[in-house]
């Protein structure tokens, strides 16, 4: 069975938040709501002062704590390893993003959709027919695009990514982009003292 | 590294420590409630005190439910909350309440009206419903801690502390509450229980404290917010100096005044309100990764 992963390459990436956008276009996400985002870091000092990007996004982990804290069983790995909130069945009680170490779980509010993206109120031909996907009060997070995964195509952050910073594929198949990847450059989760077994890795 | 040198990103897009903001106000005085109504059956139940048991059970029953729904996003499904005790602490607890409600209501109807009834105050019938509702009981005053221990992502929650200081705060309001409605008889009796339980509210603040200042950078930082900002007065003055000192001080000086009781569960019952809404205040994410070769976490 495969287990759908990604890999973050920290050299490739510059930043440019192309995949951020995708991914908000992708999923028709009201404003202020992130799948996925782009942090910064600077460090050290002048003449050596450096800045590095370092992409989020829904870790999918094997060992997810979210799928464990949640009471309504709405939460739910499918075969492929892909981490998915059943709408129907979410309460919106919040305990999966306060069981998530990576803070990547995102409540929406009934009052994300009435703003609008430009902050007029106004809501657009685009959002009017992207909304209705979501279910006000209920918990949403990353998916990897589990409607294009299951239709043979990457996340749409992915193939957005003019740097090939995100590898997407089976980290099951050794032959696999970041499979290969992670061997090969010795990739690392994020937070591993969590024990939570992420399915995304970052190489540097 | 000191508290005010840390990054705390909040809904920026910069690599830091952000601060737990999915539980609300809403689910503190939820937490409150159900931990004040819990303890004040309990006690009330060991010292056969039918109106605390009704308070109790009226607190548990009306303010929980309340908060927690005006908290949750989808409020018309939330009897799914009861789906998955396998596996989440929300659903125990929610599955311990309704059977704590349903024994404790049935429990006090067996007492107040068990002669119009037919039912003897000492038969079986009875005696197992005062068991029952004192194990799920338990189970309402302890569970939320537990809920918040199960989650490694908040590290200063993610600690054995939790459940134990639900459990002491509960037992702690109910006899304070529970001082002020039963007779002086019976408040006297329960003056000397009080004080080792406020001492043992003191040695559970210095062992989280302990715990969180020793324990992952994350944990460090949430004591850090407690102890060197303006969370400080807060817990020091009301949690600790108020909540805890002020009504074992009195409690020791005049263990037999009903006004002394008053005050005392009053000042308890604000210290704790405090302490609920504060331990969600403080609750903060480790950064995700830093790669940042200088980065010192602590």
């Amino acid at each position: 069975m495969a287990k759908m992963g990604m890999v973050f390459d920290l050299k490739a990436c510059i930043g440019c938040n192309a995949c951020v956008i995708a991914c908000k276009q992708e999923n028709s996400l009201p404003d202020g709501v992130f799948f996925t985002k782009t942090l910064s870091e600077e460090y050290g000092v002048f003449p050596m002062a450096n800045r590095v990007y370092i992409p989020t996004i829904c870790n999918h982990c094997e060992d997810a704590p979210c799928e464990k804290v949640c009471p309504s069983g709405a939460t739910y790995t499918r075969e492929d390893g892909i981490v998915m909130v059943d709408d129907d069945k979410c309460i919106g009680c919040s305990s999966c993003s306060v069981a998530c170490p990576y803070d990547q779980r995102t409540q929406m509010d009934a009052e994300n959709f009435l703003k609008g993206l430009f902050g007029t109120g106004e809501i657009t031909p685009f959002e009017e027919q992207g909304y209705g996907r979501y279910t006000p009060g209920t918990v949403t997070k990353c998916d990897f695009c589990s409607q294009r995964v299951d239709v043979g195509l990457d996340p749409a952050c992915v193939v957005t990514c003019p740097t090939n910073a995100r590898i997407f594929g089976d980290l099951d198949n050794p032959d696999s982009a970041p499979a290969k990847m992670i061997r090969e450059r010795h990739g690392r989760p994020p937070m591993p003292e969590k024990n939570t077994k992420p399915k995304v890795f970052y190489v540097n | 590294m000191a508290i005010t040198d840390k990054v705390f990103s909040g809904d920026t897009l910069r690599v830091g420590y952000r601060f737990q903001r999915h539980w609300d106000n809403s689910m503190a005085y939820a937490f409150f409630f159900a931990e004040v109504g819990g303890g004040l059956f309990f006690v009330s139940l060991l010292l056969n005190s039918v109106m605390g048991m009704v308070l109790g059970l009226i607190m548990v029953s009306t303010g929980k439910p309340y908060f927690h729904l005006a908290h949750m996003g989808v409020p018309t499904k939330a009897w799914r909350a009861m789906l998955r005790p396998d596996r989440s602490w929300i659903s125990r607890g929610l599955l311990g309440l309704g059977a704590m409600i349903g024994t404790g209501v049935l429990y006090v109807i067996a007492l107040s009206f068990g002669d119009q009834l037919g039912i003897a105050a000492d038969s079986g019938l009875v005696w197992l419903l005062k068991v029952s509702s004192a194990v799920f009981c338990l189970v309402v005053m302890s569970y939320q801690g537990f809920a918040m221990s199960h989650s490694s992502a908040i590290s200063i929650w993610n600690s054995a502390i939790m459940p134990m200081s639900s459990l002491l705060y509960s037992l702690t309001i109910g006899v304070a509450v529970a001082m002020v409605i039963v007779s002086d008889d019976q408040a006297n009796s329960l003056a000397g229980t009080q004080l080792l339980l406020f001492m043992g509210l003191g040695i559970m603040h210095l062992m989280f404290l302990h715990g969180g200042w020793h324990g992952s950078p994350g944990a460090k930082t949430s004591v850090e917010l407690l102890l060197q900002t303006l969370y400080t007065k807060w817990y020091l003055g009301l949690v600790i100096a108020i909540g805890i000192i002020l009504p074992a001080l009195l409690l020791w000086a005049m263990p037999g005044s009903k006004v002394v009781a008053i005050i005392a569960a009053a000042s308890t019952l604000a210290g704790f309100l405090a302490w609920r809404i504060l331990i969600f205040k403080i609750g903060v994410y480790e950064p995700i990764m830093s790669m940042n070769p200088f980065h010192t976490a602590n």
